[in-house]
């Protein structure tokens, strides 16, 4: 790995870290309404992961996915105008926080049903494998989205079709109150669970984004090389509360969250790694802040879409025209 | 293709016809490949086209997910649920994510794939496998429901669904797969793909129908004839969308409505036609409007209990008389 890429690693941290808190600004400010789930303290697993991919590879996400999507490139600008619902945004307004999409980017996109996209990343990388392109996909789901029967069953079908896929699986402790450990064990058992399905299956502790992405690299080489599909276990915190909508830690103690980040935080952890002295992360720092804060100025800049357009984009334009022809 | 074949052989031939002209159709199921599908209907199509009819595992799920993926990286995938009532275990995918993706995603991605299913009573399979839910899907935005009734139907309107770049739900019937013969013809869609056809003309009695009850209707309507009422019979082809134009045109010729289809009454799509017909074409109407249906009971195994729950001629006959006396 090159210095470069283990500082573009880092960069990508400070990016999510930083929009994610911005736009929790705008929210308390009363500037963006509905769900936000925050993604703070998992930022290795969405750099570390998507920091291996190819522009063309494709990703699918969880409800939880602004991180996500950054990492793969998704413009800041994009995603906050989707996240206010403004017309600018990348569904127009109609999808919001849980549904960012950027096919440009190969974000295939987030997902407010819980593990229903590790099935489109597994169809879509084969059909892509069928259609001559040599890529593949990473899907991110939760730890409670590993209790789904259509992980399951995906990682069954996947063995019986053969897909170039990795399952990046974010165990984040928790799946709103319900603690990963009752349902699944220690951290490592979803991994020691996926293996039964006869992949590779591995756990990497979240906290260190160059060693998840040193593990990703080489896991997406080997699906990359053998179009099998492959599954690992990323272990992190979920620091904020379940979604800005939930508030309060009814269920753990309050400081849980950012008792984890003192001791565990990522974005410090690659700092001390790279190494940067504070000078040279602070320096970093304000400049991606900087950059986000003019992106979400960009984005307030949108208009909300017309009211009329609620009722349309429900069907091909085609259909629609038709539609509107005869009275459907 | 020349020559009478039956309804399933349509349905194998549509497939075939859009392997062959299209390399973006894969076909996937359970069953359909070695088997070659328990209603035939993909028998030998997996040695013809290879590597492009899949069996699938046990996973309906997983399998209209895999599609709907394939369906956004450009491929044309048609996928196969073995029979309508299973079709519960893929709802999520369905609902959730073939018909919102599009609006989702701001128009970013389409999803054309078709999830053929058969659906009716009438094969003694009982409770679990003779169920009618075209209702649930005529009622999510993003989805066209296909209900082809003849053999025609079932081979155009399925190569039409393959290339139609939403989502489509093609409910067949596996009554008429083996009972049902006819030509497939030239294209059966009219001046546009989703016009209703008007399977008997009649001055009486609008009779309203799709699937498998167009035939039911039609044979209704000749015993009637004898009685002096002269049913018209218009096979919606599709539920979503109903083509209102011709259901207009048609009710303003009768001025009576008859709705009939073999999913249960309560809440069925009938009640959304009688709903629309109340309020647009009330003037038109001469007498209520009436509707046969199942009964709100699941379709039991014996064939004489089927019997007392399925809508059947005889049951369109009483309910055209009593209306046709208004
Ligand atoms: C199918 C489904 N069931 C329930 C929910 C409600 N829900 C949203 S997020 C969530 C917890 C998910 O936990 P996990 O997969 O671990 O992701 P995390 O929130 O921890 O990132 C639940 C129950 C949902 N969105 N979808
Ligand atoms: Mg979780």
């Amino acid at each position: 790995m090159t210095p470069t890429s283990r500082l573009e690693l880092y960069e990508t941290m400070v990016r999510i870290r930083e929009l994610e808190t911005s736009v929790e600004s705008l929210h308390y400010s009363g500037r963006m309404h509905g769900s936000f789930h925050s993604s703070m303290g998992q930022e290795a697993a969405a750099a570390g992961v998507t920091g291996c991919l190819r522009p063309a590879d494709l990703v699918t996400s969880t409800h939880r996915g602004h991180g996500h999507a950054i990492a793969k490139g998704m413009s800041p600008t994009t995603i906050v105008a989707e996240l206010l619902g403004l017309q600018p945004g990348s569904s127009g307004g109609k999808g919001g926080s849980m549904h960012l999409h950027d096919i440009a980017c190969g974000f295939l996109g987030e997902n407010a049903i819980v593990a229903g996209g590790v099935p489109w990343a597994a169809g879509a990388a084969w059909a892509s494998r069928r259609l001559g392109k040599d890529l593949v996909a990473v899907s991110f789901v939760g730890d409670g989205g590993a209790a789904q029967g259509v992980l399951a069953e995906t990682l069954r079908m996947a063995r019986t079709f053969g897909t170039p896929l990795l399952v990046a699986c974010e165990n984040n402790h928790l799946a709103h109150s319900m603690p990963s450990e009752r349902t699944f064990g220690e951290p490592g058992s979803i991994a020691a669970w996926a293996a039964g399905f006869g992949m590779r299956a591995e756990y990497v502790a979240g906290d260190d984004v160059f060693a998840v992405h040193r593990l990703a690299t080489e896991m997406i080489d080997e699906v990359r090389a053998s179009g099998r599909a492959a599954f690992v276990e990323i272990e992190v915190w979920r620091v904020r509360a379940h979604s800005l909508n939930d508030p309060d830690y009814r269920y753990l103690p309050k400081d849980l969250g950012k008792s984890y980040l003192q001791t565990h935080d990522p974005i410090a952890n690659a700092e001390r790694d790279l190494p940067l002295t504070d000078a040279e992360a602070a320096t970093i720092r304000e400049r991606i802040a900087g950059e986000i804060a003019e992106a979400i100025d960009a984005a307030l800049e949108g208009q909300a879409a017309p009211a009329r357009l609620a009722t349309t984009g429900v069907y091909s334009e085609a259909f629609e025209q038709e539609g509107r022809r005869r009275g459907w | 293709m020349a020559g009478e074949v039956k309804y399933a052989e349509a349905i194998r031939q549509a497939l075939a016809d859009e392997l062959s002209s299209d390399p973006r159709v894969v076909v996937m199921g359970q069953e359909i490949e070695a088997l070659g599908g328990v209603f035939t209907a993909t028998q030998g199509l997996a040695e013809r086209f290879e590597g492009r009819v899949l069996d699938t595992p046990l996973a309906e799920s997983a399998t209209v997910g895999w599609a709907i993926g394939a369906a956004m990286a450009g491929l044309r995938p048609v996928v196969e649920i073995m029979f309508m009532d299973f079709i519960t275990t893929a709802m999520d995918q369905i609902v959730n994510g073939a018909a919102k993706l599009r609006y989702m995603s701001g128009g970013q991605v389409a999803v054309p794939i078709v999830i053929r299913t058969p659906s009716d009573a009438g094969t003694g399979h009982g409770p679990q496998h003779s169920q009618h839910l075209e209702t649930w899907f005529a009622h999510v935005p993003g989805l066209v429901v296909a209900m082809p009734s003849t053999v025609a139907d079932a081979y155009w309107m399925l190569r039409h669904s393959i290339q139609d770049d939403n989502p489509v739900v093609f409910v067949e019937s596996k009554y008429l797969y083996f009972r049902e013969s006819g030509e497939i013809g030239a294209s059966t869609a009219a001046d546009h793909p989703y016009a209703a056809r008007i399977a008997r003309r009649g001055r009486s009695v609008t009779v309203v129908t799709a699937g498998r009850m167009v035939a039911e209707s039609l044979a209704a309507a000749e015993s009637l004839a004898a009685e002096g009422v002269d049913c018209e019979v218009v096979d919606l082809r599709f539920i979503w969308p109903y083509d209102r134009e011709t259901l207009a045109e048609s009710v303003e010729r009768t001025n009576r409505l008859i709705v009939v289809h073999e999913a249960v009454g309560d809440f069925g799509w009938g009640g959304e036609i009688c709903s629309w017909a109340a309020s647009e074409l009330f003037y038109s109407l001469d007498a209520p409007i009436r509707r046969v249906a199942a009964p709100r009971a699941p379709i039991p195994f014996a064939s004489h209990l089927e019997s007392a729950v399925v809508p059947d001629r005889s049951a369109i006959e009483s309910a055209v008389r009593d209306l046709a006396r208004h």
